[in-house]
C-alpha cells in the first residue's frame, strides 16, 4: 500500500509541483489549500506524512495551528514545516509544535525527497522496537541511525531531522573540523551561517537539558565545529 | 556672533533709559534755573522797588546833618546836591571800596583787593603822583597811599615837628566834618613803620603846637619807587569832603613840592568821598538768606555795600558722594555757571535818574542739589533697571543657548546615530523652540520609519521573492524527471545556475535580519579575543587562497565577555569586505590593539581609499559605495552587520584610510 502524503499548501503551482515529484516517487499524494479543507480530510483519514504551510490563504499562522491539531490526533506522524519564512522565531514556534523539521521552500525537490524518505525510514524502525538499527556510539553518544534517534547517557535528547544529521556528520568523525557547508550538506539543506549556529546552539542546548555538563560540541572559529569525546 | 553676545547687546540698549534721563535732568536743571533766574528777578526788583529815591539809604553824604532841620532852607546848588554829585563825579572825588574784611595797618598792599580800575591818581608830572586806594570797613575808611617819590625823605629824628628845618616828606589830610567845617591833619615819619597824624593847633596865646590825633592810624614803607602809607580814618570823623596833599621835599627844610586833592592854599577839600551810607549795608542784611548775595552799587559800577551770606550755604562745602559726582560729570555741561546773578536798576523818585544799581547773586547750589538728588534717584532706578535687563537678558541668552545647543547635541546624534529616536529634549516646551523640536522629532521619526523600512525591505523583499522562486526550483527539479531532450539540457542547468544564484541573492538579503535576530537572542560568554582571532585568520588563510594575512596579536589572553560567534561573524564581513576591495595576492592585516579600557580590532588592506563621505555613513545600511571586485551580490550589508555586532559589544565600528593612502582600515572599537 502506498504511504499517503498530506500537502498543505495555498500556492497552486508549489503544491503540484511537489505533488508530481511525491507520486513520481511512489508515494500516494492529498493536496489542500487551507486549514479547514485539511483538518475535515484528517478526520476522515489520517495520512502518513503531512507536509505543512506556515501561512495559508487568510491565516497568517493558519500552519501552526494545524500542526497543532494534527499532533494532538496523532503522536507518530511526522509533520515538515516548508515555509518561506525563514525567521528563528518561526522555526522554534514550529518545533516547539511538535514538527520533526522546520524546512524553507528554496529547498530543492531531491533534498526533500531524501529528509521524507527518512522520516518514513524513522517511522518504520520506531514501529520495530525490538530490531536495533544500526547503532554508532560515541562516548556517552549513542546514535541510531536507522530510527535517527541520540541518546545521552542511555536518555533520549530529542532532535529534529536536520538537528539530528549535524550531530551525526559532526560525531562520526571526532576531533575533525566540519564547516558549515559540510554540515549544511550532511543535512541536506541550504542554509546561511547564521542559521547553521542556531541549530548547533539549539543541538547544545536539548543535550544540556539532558547534561548540564554537556560539551561536546566545540566551535572553531572561522572554520566550523567539531565533536570532542 | 553668538546668540549671547547679541542678546547682552541688545540688553545695553537699555542703557538709552539712564541716558535719557540725564537728558531730562539736564533740561529740568535749566527749567529750574529759569525759574530760579524769575524769581531771582522779582527778588532784586523788589530790593530795587524798595530802595527807589533812598539815596539816603544809598549813599551817606545824603544823610542830613544831625541839625538837618534848617538844611533845606540853604539853598543848595544843582551841583551841590549829594545825588547829584554821585551821578556826575568831580575829579577829585574818591569812592571807597566796599571792603569784606579790615586791612592790618602794616604799610603793605598784600591784604588789600587787587582791583586796578579803583586806583585813583593825582599829581603835577610823572615824577610826582600818588595813587590812591581807598575802602570802607564797618565805619572805617582805609586808605591805601602810593606815592612816587625819587628821593623819599623821613623827618629828621628831632623833638620838634613844627620845626621847618626837620621837616621831610610830609603828607596832609584834609576832610570836612559832618558840620562842614574843614580840618587838617599832617603825617610824618622818622622811619619806615606806624605812623601817627598830628594837627596844627594854635594856642591861646598864640602858639602852635601839634598834638596826635589818636582816632587816626597808620604805617609808612618805603617802596622801590617811593613810598607807601596805610591809614585808618574813623568815618564818624568824616563829612562830605576828604582830600590828600603830598608835601615831596628832596631835603630837608627847603620848599616842597605840593600835589594831591587839597587846595594848595588853605588846604581845603577839593574832592568828596563817595560812600554809602552806613545803614545800608544793615538794610540790606534784612534780605539776607543763605546762598544769596546782595550787593548795591553805584550807577558806574563801583560797589557801595554788599551782604554776602553766599558761602552760608550748608553742604556746599562739603563734597557729594562719589556717585553724585560720577552722575555729575555726565550731566553738567562744561561752563556752566554756577551762579545765579540779576541786576536791577535803582531809580531816584522821579522813576528816571539811575541813582544805584543793585546786583542780587544766588548759588546754584540750591537747585543742583536738588537735580543732584532727583538725578541720583533717576539713574540709580533706571541703571538698576539696566542691570536687571541686562541679567535677565544674558539669562535668557544663556538658557535659550543651552535648550538650543541641547536640541543640536539631540539632532546631531540623532542623524547620526541613526537609531530609533525614543525621546527628543524641547518637545514639551510651549514656545516656537518647542515647535521646531517637535517637528524636528517628527522628521526624525519620519526618517527613522523610512530607514527601517529600507532596512527590513531586504528581508521582506527576501520573503516575497522566496515563493515563486520555489515555484521555479521545484519545476525545474520535476523538468529533470521528465524526458528532456539533451539539446535542451543545457538550458535546464543554465536555469538551474539562474535560480541558485537567485537563492544566494536572497539568503544575502534576508542576513542583517537574521543578524538582528541572532543578536537579540545571543548570550553574553566569557571569551579569549586573542585565541578566537587566531582560530579565525588561520581559516581565512585557507578560505581565501588569493590573499596573505598577517595577525598581529598581543601574546597574552584577552578576556572579553561577548558572543564569540558574532565575533567572527563580524571578523568575516570584515575580511569579506578587505577580499573585496584589495587586488589578488594582496596581503590584509588583522590587528588587535589593546589599551587598558578598550580593545580595538583594526583589518588592513590594500587597495582604492575611501570615498569622502560623512563618517559613519559607511556602517549604514545599504550602503554601497564601492564597487566589488568580484560578482557576490552586495547590499551594503557587511558593514552594517559589523556596526550591529560592535555595538551589542558596546563598541563602535569606523574607517579610514591609511596615512599613506595605499589602503584602508576598518577598526571595531570594543570596551573591555
Amino acid at each position: 500500500m502506498k504511504r499517503l502524503i498530506a500537502i498543505v499548501e495555498d500556492e497552486p503551482a508549489i503544491r503540484d509541483n511537489y505533488a508530481a515529484a511525491f507520486t513520481r516517487e511512489g508515494y500516494a499524494v492529498r493536496t489542500y489549500s487551507n486549514r479547514a479543507q485539511a483538518i475535515s480530510a484528517f478526520a476522515a483519514r489520517l495520512p502518513d506524512l503531512a507536509i505543512i504551510d506556515i501561512s495559508l490563504e487568510e491565516e497568517p499562522e493558519g500552519g501552526f495551528e494545524l500542526c497543532r491539531r494534527l499532533r494532538a490526533l496523532s503522536a507518530e506522524l511526522p509533520i515538515i514545516f516548508l515555509t518561506a519564512r525563514d525567521s528563528e522565531l518561526d522555526a522554534v514556534s514550529g518545533l516547539r509544535l511538535g514538527a520533526d523539521d522546520f524546512l524553507t521552500k528554496d529547498l530543492s525537490l531531491p533534498h526533500l525527497l531524501a529528509r521524507v524518505n527518512a522520516l518514513f525510514r524513522r517511522v518504520d524502525a520506531l514501529r520495530r522496537p525490538e530490531t536495533p538499527g544500526e547503532i554508532m556510539r560515541r562516548g556517552p553518544l549513542t546514535l541510531d541511525t536507522e530510527r535517527m534517534q541520540a541518546q545521552w547517557d542511555a536518555r533520549v535528547v530529542l532532535l529534529s531531522l536536520t538537528e539530528f544529521w549535524i550531530v551525526h556528520a559532526l560525531a562520526r568523525h571526532p576531533g575533525h573540523v566540519r564547516n558549515r557547508q559540510q554540515l549544511m550538506d550532511a543535512a541536506n539543506v541550504v542554509l546561511d551561517d547564521n542559521t547553521i549556529t542556531s541549530h548547533v546552539k539549539r543541538i547544545r542546548r536539548k543535550f544540556q537539558s539532558v547534561d548540564p555538563k554537556f560539551d561536546a560540541v566545540q566551535t572553531v572559529y572561522g572554520m566550523g565545529y567539531r565533536w570532542v569525546e | 556672533m553668538s546668540l549671547r553676545l547679541k542678546l547682552l547687546l541688545l540688553g545695553l540698549a537699555t542703557l538709552i533709559l539712564p541716558w535719557g534721563g540725564c537728558q531730562y535732568a539736564r533740561e529740568m536743571e535749566s527749567a529750574l534755573r529759569e525759574g530760579e533766574q524769575s524769581s531771582l528777578q522779582a527778588v532784586s526788583q523788589t530790593i530795587a522797588a524798595s530802595l527807589q529815591g533812598r539815596t539816603d539809604l544809598l549813599y551817606r553824604e545824603a544823610l542830613a546833618p544831625p541839625d538837618a532841620p534848617e538844611a533845606p532852607a540853604v539853598p543848595v546848588p544843582p551841583g551841590a546836591d549829594p545825588v547829584r554829585a554821585f551821578l556826575n563825579p568831580g575829579p577829585y572825588d574818591l569812592k571807597p571800596l566796599a571792603l569784606t574784611a579790615a586791612p592790618l595797618l602794616d604799610g603793605y598792599p598784600d591784604d588789600w583787593p587787587h582791583d586796578p580800575s579803583a586806583w585813583a591818581y593825582f599829581g603835577k608830572d610823572d615824577l610826582h603822583r600818588f595813587g590812591i586806594l581807598t575802602g570802607v570797613y564797618e565805619r572805617m575808611l582805609y586808605v591805601l597811599l602810593e606815592v612816587r617819590d625819587e628821593h623819599p625823605l623821613f623827618d629828621a629824628a628831632g623833638t620838634n615837628t613844627l620845626d621847618p628845618a626837620t621837616f621831610g616828606d610830609r603828607v596832609w589830610l584834609g576832610f570836612e566834618d559832618s558840620g562842614g567845617e574843614q580840618h587838617q591833619v599832617f603825617l610824618a615819619a622818622t622811619g619806615p613803620g606806624s605812623v601817627t597824624a598830628r594837627r596844627i593847633e594854635t594856642g591861646e596865646y598864640g602858639q602852635q603846637n601839634a598834638p596826635i590825633e589818636p582816632r587816626i592810624h597808620g604805617a609808612w614803607q618805603l617802596t622801590g619807587h617811593g613810598y607807601r602809607i596805610e591809614l585808618r580814618v574813623p568815618m564818624s570823623m568824616l563829612g562830605n569832603g576828604f582830600g590828600v596833599l603830598v608835601d615831596d621835599r628832596d631835603a630837608r627844610g627847603v620848599d616842597p613840592v605840593s600835589y594831591g586833592t587839597l587846595g594848595s592854599d588853605d588846604l581845603h577839600t577839593l574832592g568828596r568821598l563817595i560812600v554809602a551810607a552806613p545803614e545800608l549795608a544793615s538794610y540790606l542784611t534784612q534780605f539776607m538768606q543763605p546762598g544769596l548775595k546782595l550787593a548795591v552799587t553805584t550807577p558806574s559800577g563801583r560797589v557801595l555795600a554788599r551782604a554776602d551770606a553766599l558761602a552760608q550755604v550748608s553742604g556746599l562745602g562739603s563734597d557729594p558722594p562719589i556717585l553724585a559726582r560720577l552722575y555729575r560729570r555726565f550731566v553738567d555741561r562744561p561752563g556752566a555757571q554756577p551762579l545765579l546773578e540779576s541786576p536791577a536798576p535803582i531809580y531816584d523818585r522821579d522813576h528816571r535818574t539811575l541813582i544805584g544799581r543793585l546786583e542780587v547773586t544766588q548759588t546754584a547750589t540750591g537747585w543742583i542739589r536738588l537735580r543732584d538728588h532727583a538725578l541720583m534717584r533717576m539713574l540709580n532706578f533706571t541703571l538698576s533697571t539696566s542691570a536687571v535687563a541686562v541679567t535677565a537678558m544674558f539669562a535668557f541668552a544663556a538658557w535659550l543657548a543651552v535648550r538650543l545647543s541641547r536640541l543640536r547635541r539631540a539632532s546631531e546624534s540623532a542623524l547620526t546615530r541613526s537609531g530609533l529616536v525614543t525621546s527628543f529634549p524641547e518637545t514639551d516646551s510651549r514656545d516656537e523652540l518647542g515647535d521646531v523640536a517637535r517637528s524636528f522629532s517628527t522628521l526624525l521619526q519620519r526618517l527613522n520609519e523610512y530607514t527601517s523600512y529600507l532596512r527590513t525591505l531586504a528581508g521582506k523583499l527576501a520573503h516575497e521573492i522566496r515563493t515563486p522562486l520555489t515555484i521555479v526550483r521545484s519545476s525545474l527539479d520535476n523538468l529533470e524527471s521528465e524526458q528532456v531532450p539533451a539539446s535542451a539540457r543545457a538550458y535546464l542547468t543554465r536555469a538551474r545556475q539562474g535560480s541558485e544564484r537567485l537563492s544566494a541573492i536572497l539568503i544575502a538579503m534576508g542576513a542583517a535580519t537574521r543578524v538582528e535576530e541572532a543578536i537579540g537572542s545571543a548570550e553574553r560568554v566569557g571569551f579569549d579575543l586573542v585565541a578566537v582571532l587566531e582560530s579565525a585568520v588561520a581559516a581565512y588563510r585557507g578560505a581565501f587562497p588569493g590573499r596573505g594575512f598577517r595577525a598581529e596579536l598581543p601574546p597574552g589572553p584577552l578576556d572579553l565577555s561577548g558572543a564569540p560567534d558574532l565575533i567572527v561573524q563580524m571578523l568575516d564581513k570584515l575580511i569579506d569586505n578587505a577580499v573585496d576591495f584589495s587586488p589578488p595576492g594582496a596581503l590584509i592585516t588583522v590587528r588587535l590593539r589593546v589599551d587598558p579600557q578598550v580593545a580595538a580590532i583594526e583589518v588592513e588592506n590594500p587597495g582604492p581609499p575611501l570615498p569622502e563621505l560623512l563618517p559613519g555613513r559607511l556602517f549604514e545600511s545599504l550602503w554601497q559605495s564601492r564597487t566589488g571586485t568580484d560578482s557576490q551580490p552586495h547590499f551594503g550589508l557587511g558593514l552594517y552587520i559589523v556596526r550591529l555586532i560592535a555595538e551589542f559589544h558596546g563598541g563602535e565600528a569606523s574607517a579610514a584610510n591609511l596615512a599613506d593612502g595605499s589602503g584602508v582600515r576598518v577598526s571595531v572599537r570594543i570596551p573591555r
